[in-house]
């Protein structure tokens, strides 16, 4: 733990073990503190309306407690795991109210061995995303943040940049080849 | 498998973000079985979601939300403890196997697979169904060795993943593995190459664009 309070990555990923392990609500709390407010913010910004982002914010961190033996830290950081429970569980909801039958699957699992070197690459990794992240211009990393979000905020691009909508997704895709050649440069 | 053609970042991100609609995403599912190229671009993607969600600003949740949380894990068996188990899910009635004694793909398990159909031009489709959503259009197509097809252009973004045998086009030749990504504003007239028939797995983005070629192949079977 650093010494301003925020836990980084390590340290998240120790508190998830602990609630693995030792079912420790003192490292639960810590947990909670620090990602439901960001989960709530996520999920708003996804288009939710502020009661259901905060529910889904809620059934989040209530998976956290539940699968905290299922986090592989070779696969994935801490937030990034969390980042694909609310993913989930955020289209399991659309997909609920647009159908009746709610979906139990999870998007992405895909089959992996696992080998040694993984945790060493998933850390390589983790920091490479974020280091090209803070390398992209503050329009390339307002374009993918944004197209990150929802398919409607192409529209809400445009209207932050200025851009006609027809602009976009070609700024969107600029956006993510200039990522590219960053992520592959330092691999 | 030598996989020469890949999803495109935009798509790997838009799954990773959630935002793929079942049927593309499920095409999606079925070549990053078959690719570790993908698999690691797409954790890459997902990587950024971890990195957006850590620098959200923070909205605070109601003052007792985490006392509800505590309240809530107290409700319930713990079973974290358990070990991780494949959840028993409904089976379908779906073949283990496609035509030809070729697998079906690990990602289409969960599917309900319809039966195969004529639809014309040496092509046969089958409706493959999802659990999660009984709306998304995905199409199994077998078209015959050798069959051109007629040139066309989509109105939505067509997502093909072939299975077996292989296709080409003015972009390139597709073989087991490859995925193709189709734009709306890109023409072209896949053939079939003369080996043998092609089996691959097709969905079209969107709910009302079926302009595509494999749009109006599968039209009759789909509701609309
Ligand atoms: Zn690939």
């Amino acid at each position: 733990m650093k010494d301003d309070g925020v836990p980084d990555g390590a340290e998240l990923a120790r508190l998830i073990g602990l609630v693995a392990t030792e079912r420790d609500r003192q490292a639960y709390a810590r947990l909670y503190s620090y990602f439901a407010p960001r989960l709530n913010a996520f999920l708003r910004k996804s288009g939710l309306p502020p009661n259901t982002a905060e529910e889904i914010a809620q059934e989040v961190m209530l998976s956290v407690w539940r699968k905290a033996s299922y986090f592989d830290p070779t696969r994935a950081g801490a937030a990034t795991w969390i980042f694909t429970i609310a993913r989930n569980l955020r289209i399991d909801h659309l997909r609920r109210i647009r159908t009746a039958a709610a979906s139990e699957d999870e998007q992405g699992e895909v089959e992996t061995a696992p080998s040694g070197e993984t945790l060493l690459l998933t850390a390589e990794r983790e920091a490479r995303v974020r280091e090209a992240l803070k390398t992209l211009s503050a329009e390339q990393a307002t374009v993918l943040r944004l197209s990150f979000f929802s398919e409607k905020a192409h529209s809400e691009i445009a209207r932050e940049l200025g851009l006609p909508l027809g602009t976009v997704k070609s700024r969107v895709r600029l956006a993510l080849g200039r990522l590219r050649v960053l992520l592959e440069g330092h691999s | 498998m030598t996989i020469r053609h890949h999803a495109t970042d935009e798509t790997l991100m838009r799954y990773a973000a959630g935002q793929l609609p079942a049927g593309p995403a499920r095409v999606l599912a079925v070549h990053l079985g078959t690719c570790p190229c993908c698999r690691s671009r797409l954790a890459e993607f997902e990587a950024v979601g971890g990195a957006l969600l850590e620098a959200m600003p923070l909205a605070p949740m109601a003052p007792d939300a985490f006392a509800a949380a505590l309240r809530a894990i107290d409700a319930q068996p713990d079973d974290a403890a358990a070990p991780p188990l494949a959840r028993a899910r409904t089976k379908p009635a779906t073949p283990a196997s496609l035509p030809g004694g070729v697998p079906l793909p690990a990602a289409l398990r969960d599917c309900e697979i319809g039966p195969w159909r004529w639809v014309g031009l040496g092509v046969r489709a089958s409706t493959v169904r999802l659990p999660e959503d009984r709306q998304a259009r995905l199409t199994l197509l077998r078209v015959g060795p050798g069959r051109k097809l007629p040139e066309h252009g989509h109105v939505g973004t067509e997502f093909t993943q072939v299975i077996s045998g292989s296709f080409s086009d003015g972009y390139g030749r597709y073989g087991p593995g490859d995925l193709s990504e189709m734009d709306q504003e890109i023409e072209h007239q896949p053939i079939v190459d003369p080996e043998g028939e092609c089996i691959c797995l097709a969905a079209l983005e969107g709910s009302m664009r079926l302009n595509g070629f494999f749009g109006r192949l599968v039209q009759p079977f789909v509701r609309i």
